[in-house]
């Protein structure tokens, strides 16, 4: 219940019909922190990022971004109050341009009106330009400038995530959700990845939740770790006490 | 404060001017309107002619409902109930406003809107243009706002439920119109121009439809309209705003986490679309002189539909080409003509120009598909004049199959979502106005 936090989660709850997806979850992160979220298949990581950016209601509790109460609100202004996220299976624009999707993370801090598009306004070429060159400028900083042009479904698979990355940062988020950054990676693309992922706090200087399936990837870079089960929270602490528990070491080899 | 803002704030005002930049487009239009209209048009006589206005309906049709189907990837079904609406409302303002205002139902418009063939002559402006220019734009507006109401429940629906909700709206239209009380007929102008104008508003003919309307409708004005609705399509595709219609196609749930708020620019997809289809139903029924809620069922929908999904969803250039094929070739295969010498020396030019043009290793196939289309045409009017077969008989056949095999060739349509000139000859770097 720490005062500045820049993500506080208060004890959310969602049910599906019987199925209690994720129950009682609360998170605070400090600004600037780096968190991670783990567990089995099936333990509701990604029906918490639902519910944290909207996609969801939960039926009961409170999130708060920067102290600002933002439960309840459609995703489109959660993406505005500075929530961002990725996705476990990547949803990219893929017959838009790589640029055109990291504009579209742009779109919401600009605006557009129906007349100045049509009447092409000053305001309307300027926001334009300036979208474009920070697209670019974006692009650049992950090595994707050279392929600006391309459709997004045509780049490669690490390619694909580092540009939904950058499509999320391009929305100037106070909290970045990753889900699953590192699915289908291997080794070196992994070790490139957490670089990755340091570099963008460092630069950007955004708090970051990430979802991650590989423990190596989480032991690594988090400074806090929660462990979640069947929905339920049953760990949470730096990376060593979680690795020493011995219910997270049950949820995920098994008891005897 | 945001990155976007600082940046935007800190780049200089574009230089070309705000007023050129608004205006041009006005100015193309009627540039185009009037090469189209005293140009073109008394050098190929009036069949021609009367093809290439339904030519230039169909052109704001489909970039219009493109925009629904396209942009956006909803899917309506109701496009010729918004034109329905735009018709009626400007019949209804140009017949009993001409009765109001002067006491008859007489055209009484300059040489831009009196139809009449060979060279033109007398005033350019009438009084009565005023009230046709004010009585589309009006249509166009009140197609908008059933546009609104439309664009609300689209907001939970999508897919095939949707469609069936816009398909609704279309037959809705359609029997509330034909619900109508009779029209005052021209002679007796002197009783209509006693009448409240909000008893008028209603005595729009119903079933019998609304006729007898002075017709104002000529190649200027439609081709003046396919400019402005193809500019502004454009200018939509290519801004921010196009890019949220464009990323709720791709994708609703990114869109709406990237931001993107998924009602407003629904809604405004619809606003957009449904305008420019009142605008075409206002100038189809001035055109001809009369509209009637029944030809506009959803078989007209259907007719708009399918020149957007021909010429790929999502694509201005493709749409147009496809309203104007899928405009031609009904009228063309009445009386099917010979493409010696001159169709080959065109497809010859054609073929020269995709050449030239289309990226390298794609340039083959259309190409030959180019040049065998043009063949089976040619062999097919041999065959049926040396058998005596009478070709316009099974026009409406031949139509259905050039249109299976098409969407068999190239079922993302003529263009897919790219343009003519992302071509890359006509690429240029960079953004631009």
């Amino acid at each position: 219940m720490s005062a500045g936090a820049m993500l506080e989660v208060r004890g959310i709850s969602i049910a599906f019909g019987g199925l209690k997806a994720v129950q009682d979850f609360s998170l605070s992160i400090p600004r600037g922190g780096l968190y991670g979220l783990i567990g089995p298949n099936g333990a509701g990581k990604t029906t918490c990022f639902n519910l944290l950016t909207g996609v969801y209601t939960p039926n009961v509790g409170s999130i708060a971004v920067d102290g600002v109460d933002v439960t309840g609100l459609p995703p489109h202004q959660i993406a505005v109050a500075g929530l961002s996220r990725t996705f476990q299976n990547i949803r990219l624009f893929g017959q838009l341009s790589v640029l055109d999707n990291v504009l579209l993370g742009l779109h919401l801090r600009g605006r557009h009106s129906l007349a100045s598009t049509l009447l092409r306004t000053g305001f309307h070429v300027s926001q334009e330009r300036a979208m474009a060159a920070l697209a670019m400028r974006l692009l650049e900083t992950f090595g994707l400038a050279n392929r600006a042009e391309e459709q997004g479904k045509n780049l490669p698979y690490g390619d694909q995530r580092r540009l939904e990355i950058a499509r999320a940062l391009a929305t100037e988020p106070k909290v970045l959700l990753l889900d699953e950054p590192a699915a289908g990676m291997n080794p070196q693309e992994k070790k490139a990845l957490r670089e990755l992922i340091q570099r963008v706090r460092r630069e950007f200087g955004v708090t970051i939740l990430l979802i991650e399936h590989d423990m190596g990837v989480v032991m690594n870079i988090c400074e806090r770790i929660t462990v979640l089960n069947f929905g339920q929270t049953i760990a949470s602490g730096t990376p060593d006490e979680v690795q020493n528990d011995p219910k997270v070491i049950e949820a995920y080899l098994g008891t005897e | 404060m945001s990155k976007l803002f600082e940046e935007t704030r800190s780049l200089k005002a574009p230089v070309w001017g705000v007023i050129p930049r608004a205006a041009w487009p006005l100015v193309v239009a009627i540039a185009i309107g009037a090469l189209v209209y005293f140009g073109v048009s008394p050098l190929v006589g009036g069949f021609v002619s009367k093809v290439m206005l339904i030519v230039g309906i169909n052109i704001v049709l489909a970039v219009s409902l493109n925009i629904v189907n396209g942009y956006t990837g909803q899917f309506s079904m109701g496009h010729a109930g918004f034109m329905a609406v735009g018709g009626y409302v400007a019949a209804g303002i140009v017949y009993y406003g001409s009765i109001k205002l002067w006491g008859s139902a007489e055209p009484a418009g300059g040489i831009l809107s009196i139809v009449q063939e060979g060279p033109k002559a007398g005033p350019l402006w009438g009084k009565g243009d005023f009230l046709f220019v004010i009585s589309c734009l009006i249509g166009g507006l009140v197609a908008a706002g059933a546009g609104y109401v439309v664009g609300l429940p689209s907001l939970r629906l999508r897919g095939d439920y949707l469609a069936i909700v816009t398909l609704g709206f279309g037959e809705i239209v359609r029997v509330i119109l034909q619900g109508s009380h009779d029209q005052i007929q021209p002679w007796k102008a002197a009783d209509a121009a006693a009448m409240p104008v909000y008893e008028l508003a209603w005595k729009l003919g119903g079933p019998k439809g609304f006729n007898l309307v002075p017709t104002y409708t000529t190649l200027f004005w439609v081709y003046f309209w396919a400019a402005l609705t193809c500019i502004a399509a454009y200018r939509l595709k290519s801004s921010s705003s196009g890019r949220a219609f464009l990323s709720i196609r791709e994708d609703e749930v990114a869109a709406q986490a990237m931001g993107v708020d998924l009602t407003k620019y629904k809604v405004r997809a619809f606003v957009f679309s449904s305008f420019f289809a009142g605008v075409a139903g206002g100038l189809y029924a001035l055109d001809i002189g009369a509209i009637s809620a029944g030809d506009l069922n959803f078989i007209k929908s259907f007719d708009i539909i399918i020149m957007v999904v021909l010429g790929g969803l999502g694509s201005i250039s493709g749409a147009v080409l496809a309203a104007v094929i899928l405009s031609i070739l009904p009228e063309a295969l009445r009386q099917p003509p010979s493409l010696v010498p001159w169709g080959w020396v065109a497809i010859a030019v054609i073929a020269l120009v995709m050449g030239a043009v289309l990226p390298k290793g794609k340039k083959l196939k259309p190409i030959i598909v180019l040049v065998g289309t043009a063949a089976l045409w040619e062999g097919l009017r041999f065959l049926a004049t040396s058998v005596h077969v009478n070709l316009p008989d099974y026009r409406m056949i031949i139509y259905a199959i050039l249109l299976i095999v098409l969407m068999i060739v190239r079922p993302q349509g003529l263009f897919g979502v790219r343009e003519l000139w992302d071509l890359k000859v006509f690429k240029r770097r960079g953004g631009g106005a």
